[in-house]
């Protein structure tokens, strides 16, 4: 230990110096660069767009065509319901008079407005003869459907 | 006096009635539209201006007819592809006309061909039309009372209110 401690010899680096140290990536440069991921990214949305409006654009085209259908339809749905209304109405009246034959001072047909207007009548007064089924198909009909 | 509702008789509402589903009745529509746009324009011009379904009695009976006549033809001479069209209609669950456009293409080219109708443009039975007819135009539809003859004029002297206005209270 004495005799070493004599000759002190410090520990260097090579002559030369140490070469590099290798601490970068080297990964190779693979895939789109940013600005194609941007262009690709904003090219999706645009042709997104597009088709949305093209498709919102049919979609009231359908709905149109959907109304027409209604449009030329209700003259003769209005005619029949009409009619039907004033068949029931007729009816109900001919019965009442049946009914109420032996009542003095009844009035058959007595509108409950003071107007001469034709007041279009309610499911009720339609159907207070038929049995309840007949009530609940006129007031609800097809809603259960789904 | 209790005002009594006037309904016509059973024989006046006797009309054949157009006995077909909803889905035949939207296979026809826009043919059905626009051959008997007449008709169905004078009842509801009718409808529009007499408030009354028991004043429009003959204006249905007439639309009835057409729409008969109408289907009869159809049935005449085009029914095996209206039946094809209806019955994929009937089968899509909201009676969608686009998912049948083969079916409506060999229609319309059959009632084309046979009775020279043509489909109407899309937009064309929804216009705004003008409708000529011979009824006249109803007097007071909604039965109004007559207007109340206007105040008398007044006679006498008028002045301003002595005390100045009632509805001014704030003057202790």
């Amino acid at each position: 230990m004495a005799a070493a401690a004599g000759k002190v010899r410090q520990d260097m680096p090579p002559p030369g110096g140490y070469g590099p140290i290798d601490y970068k990536r080297h990964m190779p440069r693979r895939g789109l660069s940013g600005y194609s991921l941007f262009a690709i990214g904003i090219g999706t949305m645009m042709f997104g767009y597009y088709k949305m409006i093209k498709w919102n654009r049919e979609r009231r085209r359908l709905a149109i065509e959907d109304l027409e259908t209604r449009i030329a339809m209700t003259p003769l749905l209005m005619a029949e319901d009409d009619r039907r209304i004033l068949r029931i109405l007729r009816q109900n009246f001919e019965e009442e008079a049946k009914i109420m034959k032996d009542v003095p001072g009844w009035t058959v047909a007595e509108s409950c407005f003071q107007t001469e207007r034709w007041v279009t009548p309610t499911p009720d007064e339609l159907y207070y003869l038929y049995p309840q089924s007949e009530l609940d198909n006129a007031k609800f009909g097809c809603q259960f459907y789904t | 006096m209790p005002v009594t509702v006037e309904v016509p008789s059973l024989e006046e509402l006797e009309v054949p009635q157009v006995k077909v589903s909803s889905a035949v009745l939207k296979a026809a529509a826009h043919h059905y539209g626009s051959q008997c746009d007449k008709p169905n324009k004078e009842f509801m011009l009718c409808r529009w201006e007499e408030k009354d379904p028991r004043k429009c009695l003959k204006e249905g009976k007439e639309v009835n007819k057409c729409a008969l006549e109408f289907f009869r033809k159809i049935k005449l001479h085009c029914a095996e592809p209206f039946t094809q069209y209806w019955t994929c209609i009937d089968y899509s669950s909201l009676l969608e006309l686009r998912h049948c456009r083969n079916q409506q293409k060999v229609f319309d080219d059959c009632v084309l061909e046979n009775l020279g109708w043509v489909r109407p443009d899309l937009g064309q039975l929804s216009k705004v039309t003008k409708v000529k007819t011979d009824r006249p135009l109803p007097e007071n539809p909604y039965h109004s009372r007559p207007k109340p003859p206007p105040n008398p004029p007044v006679e006498g002297e008028l002045k301003p209110a002595l005390y100045g206005s009632r509805l001014f209270f704030w003057n202790w």
